[in-house]
């Protein structure tokens, strides 16, 4: 591919044109003569001028030196260092900075509606609080028991039983173990399956013999009985293949929607009766990633319960400020959560039992139902049910000619669709329930616990330490796992959908399994670090080693980690230096056969610095015919972006990209780049208003931790991913108290994230700090 | 079409019954294809064969006389025929009773499998389809006689569990159909989106008065976007009562609630099932229809009759067991009396858009896997024709001496319009169609 796309222009809308005029007065004046006919007297902006509001996160010497380095536009010998800084001074204190957005901006908190993840999560853990929920086991296989078999009677005696790690078995025309016989025998595994991610996931079953599998069912009586005319109840298998049709092996195919983080009841029953060979092989393909077999450590030995899982589709949430939020419906959205409201609700009638725990023919089976709808209600609605409600609900469904079972559908019905819970803030009411439910879905996008309840109702969740204390014992929870994750995933590019595709003659081995294993190792990379005991998110960043499997440690030439799986590989920390060299991260940001330096450098600008860039003006296509063939990726992108109009972002954009080039399009580390050698090394305006030499990746990394303003932008990220409303609506300053307490801590990315629950659950309760600006 | 019936109806359903935009509308049902006659068959299967003396009629042709298990047609008499010395011959793996049942309406031997009867080779699934959906099929395949479902699967007591005892239709070879042994799931699965849409009118309301109650004490952004949720919900209600139900022109039947699924409940679950085949055929949701009482050794205890052994078991008792046979004869009454009560329930309801009643458009063709418990024979199947859906020349006791089973199977295709030379195994369809009309 000779030719490929990319954004060239950049603007920080500072652009203008002025005339010449006497020295003024003040910054005002400066601004009303050079500024405000393109950025409008109160920086709103002038539509075909400059349309963006002038407003940023520079600090202030830096905005100055921007200013007198480059405005007005095409003119900036116009006003000279002094003047910049009065005009700097007037425009930050007056619009530009944060403080002063926030003097002028809403105090509110945007009123959302739950977020489709939201919404799944929440009927889940609905659905969930009526019954067990053991904890999740770990990853290590599945409990697997071995029997002989005798004609009708799978299980005429039990053998041997062990654990398994994987669902790949072939014993041909063997026996499983010592003891059984070849020709007959059965094997029952059974755990939980742990899913990784939100979305549909595929199965396959291959065997020549009988094959039952269960993924998320409920337990019944008959099951593990294998008797051929056993009549036993079973739970529906999601594949059965029970019975055999000749000798082929047959694949079975099904799909299932399933929630990430939670792990579900999981169980395959097989036989083999006298067919000449025997084996048996499950591949799964999670949502985004591989065809793979079905192993460890997805499969658990634990016992687990039912999920209720929402499988209806929803329209995609507003992520146009790069969160998902709640802020607008639509009619698609309402017919979406109508059809899952009718899904949630069979399913609840069809467990009534289990749920409710009012038997058939219980005499006092309607008056405990009615117990159970109120519940129900009360856990959706995150708050107990005064009795005017409780009487509205159940007068309203339990009706003269309509059956209890009709009844609670009904009521389901209406609880789902009801505002009380699909808007987690609705009404007046602010009280120790709304601080539960604050931390609830800061934590885990859903509802409140029962512990968090109680501490509502006890009014225990009143002083700052209270609701700490909560936040950080909900840390534990996977869910809180699950979530975080996903703000990572999205931080990193890893949830983008496009193939990561590059040229095979140029990268050949560069393939889609090879892909699957890098997303995964950076996952395990962060994961691990956020998850150890210090939470570091220095180590995010200046990590000297990756995490590698024997494949990826081949095709990026580094010695091969022992112990099988992903290890640790020690790298050149002249080289490498955390996620920024990751060689997924730089693949993702490069072409398909060039490197990047603009994608890399917007990335590190927005991400990584807390910079906040523009949309280019126009998007120009980068043609490679168009440069001398003799040029480096860096001498091209100069020649391209030398313009000045282009220069007001690319002077940012640029160094930082041009610091990778020591990596090429899939992230190999090189010293040459068209058979000239790399210089990765510029000058950079920082965000703080310095200067800095980069070197390479590890000076990146440095600027990411050293720079004030690229702290707050990672605070900033994680509050709005977490919380999903903007810092500023919780006080000026928001950002600065929590990235000064997130420094302090030692850079402990979970107690930040405890530190925003609780900030966040609190506002509105707590006494505005004097000391804020 | 029955004006009255359907206004009725309508009246029933209210102002909360309607269509959901996201639910797919019912399929109309209003092709009043007056010149096409309407064809429906219904194949109807109970287990562990016959008591023959009991069975038979000693006569052939129209002068008979019906015997005692087959009492409860007497009203039907002129519109049914009984076809004695068809016999299932399909041999190879499997013992008796899978064959009796897989290669029933598939007329084939089955694939070799894992499946261990009682002293047989192992077998798997039928090797090829079976005749009610190769029927069904034919008809969906042309627009004037395809219908929503094409066929409906149900059982009464059907064990929980897939395997060559089990299964009778097959779609193709080694695919073996569920019958749907639950009333209430068979209603969802024909009515359900009805009875959805009236749940969710109903709840509307509730979702518009809390809205209001919480919009009256809200600052205005808040206000606005649940204004804007309220004018959604009154779009979606009025969705629901423009769309009506005027594809329905019978009224779903009114369940029992509550019966349980176990073997005390077969009485009911029988009668329910047949309502809502009736119900389904009426409101021409399909032509065809398997109805499986339990399967192939089938267990019931008929403790509504005061017989406390199990179905299969009495079966094997000796002919010279007077009690036994006492005991078969009246669980055979009783099946046959489940037969007579689908067919009453045909012939009550007046044929939508044509003449006669619906049992006047609809064969119900009475199948056993065997022909006599004890013996495990597959010959002399007790088959049983009531009803006029074929145009066969009904009102007669036939004696066939011997023919395959796949012969019959040929002329209900041939009945249909559909001119299979062959049907299942090659060798036993020669002769081709019996000659019924």
């Amino acid at each position: 591919m000779s030719r490929s796309r990319h954004f060239l222009c950049f603007s920080l809308c500072l652009g203008g044109i002025a005339r010449a005029q006497e020295t003024p007065a003040s910054g005002e004046a400066i601004y009303a003569k050079h500024c405000a006919e393109c950025h409008g007297d109160k920086g709103q902006g002038v539509p075909d001028e400059c349309e963006d509001p002038l407003q940023g996160d520079r600090p202030l010497t830096s905005l100055a030196r921007y200013i007198d380095r480059k405005m007005p536009e095409d003119k900036p010998d116009e006003i000279d260092a002094e003047e910049s800084q009065r005009v700097a001074e007037f425009i930050y204190g007056a619009f530009y900075s944060p403080e002063a957005r926030a003097k002028t901006a809403s105090r509110k908190l945007a009123f959302s509606r739950l977020t489709n993840r939201q919404f799944r999560e929440s009927v889940a853990d609905l659905l969930g609080s009526f019954g067990e929920a053991p904890a999740p086991g770990d990853g290590r296989g599945l409990k697997a028991r071995y029997f002989q078999s005798d004609g009708m009677n799978k299980k005429t005696k039990m053998v041997f039983e062990r654990e398994d790690v994987s669902l790949n078995f072939d014993f041909a025309e063997n026996s499983p173990g010592n003891g059984i016989s070849p020709d007959q025998f059965s094997i029952d595994w059974e755990g939980s399956l742990l899913a990784p991610a939100t979305g549909w996931y595929e199965f396959k079953l291959s065997t020549p013999n009988g094959v039952r599998l269960y993924i998320n069912g409920e337990r019944e009586k008959g099951d593990g009985n294998q008797r051929d005319d056993s009549s036993a109840k079973r739970q529906p298998a999601l594949i059965d293949a029970w019975v055999s049709s000749g000798n082929t092996v047959r694949e079975i195919s099904t799909r299932i929607f399933l929630l990430g983080g939670r792990s579900y009841p999981f169980r395959l029953d097989y036989f083999k009766f006298k067919e000449p060979s025997g084996s048996v092989r499950l591949d799964w393909k999670p949502p985004g990633a591989v065809w793979q077999v079905l192993a460890a450590p997805y499969l658990s030995p634990s016992a687990t319960a039912h999920v209720a899982v929402v499988s209806s589709a929803f329209p995609p949430d507003d992520a146009s400020e790069g969160y998902e939020q709640g802020t607008g419906i639509s009619k698609a959205w309402l017919e979406a959560v109508t059809a899952s409201a009718s899904e949630v609700a069979n399913e609840v009638v069809s467990r009534l039992p289990r749920l409710s725990e009012a038997k058939d023919g219980d005499p006092q089976r309607v008056e405990k139902l009615k117990q159970f709808v109120a519940m129900f209600a009360g856990r959706a609605f995150r708050r107990p049910l005064d009795e005017e409600q409780r009487k509205n609900l159940i007068d309203g469904v339990f009706t003269e000619g309509i059956g209890p079972e009709q009844a609670v559908k009904r009521a389901v019905l209406a609880i789902l669709q009801s505002p009380r819970f699909l808007y987690p803030e609705v009404g007046s009411q602010k009280d120790d329930f709304t601080v539960a439910t604050r931390l609830a879905q800061g934590a885990w996008d859903s509802l409140p616990d029962k512990q968090l309840l109680a501490a509502a109702g006890g009014g225990k969740l009143r002083t700052e330490d209270q609701v700490a204390a909560q936040a950080r014992r909900m840390m534990s929870d996977p869910r809180t796992k699950v979530k975080l994750a996903g703000f990572f995933e999205h931080w990193l590019k890893l949830d983008m959908e496009a193939d990561l595709l590059k040229d095979p003659e140029s990268f050949p081995g560069f393939d889609v399994a090879l892909v699957a294993d890098l997303r995964r190792s950076l996952e395990t990379f962060v994961e691990r670090v956020v998850w150890s005991e210090k939470s570091d998110y220095r180590e995010l960043m200046q990590a000297d080693y990756l995490l590698l499997n024997d494949q990826l440690a081949k095709f990026y030439d580094v010695p091969m980690p022992d112990g099988g799986g992903f290890q640790k590989v020690n790298l050149d920390s002249a080289q490498r230096s955390g996620v920024v060299t990751h060689p997924y991260l730089l693949a993702r940001l490069a072409h398909y056969k060039q490197t990047s330096p603009i994608l890399r450098g917007v990335f590190i600008t927005r991400n990584l610095l807390g910079g906040i860039l523009k949309p280019p003006p126009k998007a120009i296509s980068f043609e490679e015919g168009h440069f001398d063939p003799a040029l480096t990726t860096r001498e091209k992108v100069v020649q391209m972006t030398r313009n000045t109009s282009c220069m007001t972002c690319h002077e940012t954009i640029n160094p930082l990209g041009f610091s990778l080039e020591n990596f090429d399009a899939v992230g190999r580390f090189r010293l040459t780049d068209n058979a000239r050698p790399i210089d990765p090394e510029s000058d950079f305006e920082n965000f703080d208003g310095g200067r800095t030499h980069l070197r390479g990746p590890r000076d990146l990394a440095q600027q990411a931790i050293e720079s004030v303003t690229a702290r707050r932008g990672f605070v900033r990220q994680l509050f709005q991913a977490v919380i999903k409303q903007n810092p500023g609506v919780y006080g000026v300053g928001t950002l600065k108290r929590l990235e000064t307490a997130f420094t302090v801590s030692g850079y402990n990315i979970r107690e930040l994230l405890v530190a925003i629950d609780t900030l966040a659950a609190l506002q509105g309760f707590r006494e505005p700090d004097p000391s804020e600006p | 079409m029955n004006v009255h019936t359907r206004r009725q109806f309508l009246r029933q359903l209210g102002l909360s019954a309607a269509a959901l935009p996201f639910l797919p509308t019912l399929p109309s049902l209003a092709k009043s294809a007056a010149d096409v006659k309407s064809q429906r068959i219904i194949f109807l299967f109970t287990p562990n064969g016959t008591i023959a003396p009991e069975f038979w009629p000693d006569e052939t042709g129209p002068d008979f006389k019906l015997k005692r298990i087959l009492t409860p047609l007497e009203a039907f008499k002129g519109r049914l025929m009984t076809l004695n010395g068809v016999c299932n011959k399909v041999r190879g793996d499997g013992d008796g009773h899978m064959r009796g049942i897989s290669c029933l309406l598939t007329a084939d031997e089955l694939l070799p499998g894992n499946i261990q009867g009682g002293s047989d080779k192992p077998a798997g699934w039928a090797r090829n389809i079976s005749i009610d959906q190769e029927i069904r099929n034919f008809l969906q395949a042309r627009p004037e006689t395809a219908t929503r479902f094409g066929s409906l699967e149900l059982g009464v007591a059907v064990p929980n569990r897939a395997d060559p005892w089990t299964r009778e239709a097959y779609a193709g070879p080694n695919q073996p159909l569920a019958p749907l042994s639950d009333p209430y799931a068979m209603f969802d699965k024909l009515y359900g989106q009805i009875k959805d849409r009236e749940n969710l009118g109903s709840v509307l309301d509730h979702v518009r008065d809390d809205l209001r109650t919480i919009s009256a004490h809200v600052d205005p952004e808040e206000k606005a976007l649940l204004d804007q949720h309220a004018t959604f919900v009154r779009e979606m209600e009025q969705d629901l009562q423009s769309a009506v139900t005027k594809n329905l022109l019978f009224p779903p039947p009114l369940l029992e609630p509550g019966v349980a699924l176990d073997n005390d409940g077969i009485p009911k679950i029988s009668t329910m099932q047949a309502d809502l085949l009736v119900s389904a055929f009426a409101n021409g949701m399909a032509r065809v229809a398997t109805l499986q009482y339990t399967s192939s050794v089938g267990q019931a205890r008929m403790r509504w009759l005061d017989i406390h052994e199990e179905h299969h078991a009495l079966s094997h008792e000796p002919d010279s067991n007077q009690e036994a046979q006492e005991k078969l004869v009246k669980i055979n009454v009783w099946l046959c009396e489940q037969l007579a009560y689908l067919a009453r329930k045909l012939d009550g309801i007046p044929e939508p858009g044509g003449e006669g009643t619906m049992l006047d458009n609809t064969t119900i063709v009475w199948t056993n896997e065997l022909g006599k418990g004890n013996s495990h024979s597959l010959d002399n199947i007790p088959f049983v024709l009531v009803g006029g859906g074929l145009g066969f020349k009904t009102g007669q006791a036939m004696k066939f001496g011997g023919v395959t089973h796949n012969r019959l199977w040929l002329s209900i295709a041939h009945a249909f319009g559909h001119h299979l030379a062959t049907f299942g195994h090659q060798r036993l369809s020669e002769g081709g169609a019996l000659a019924l009309s």
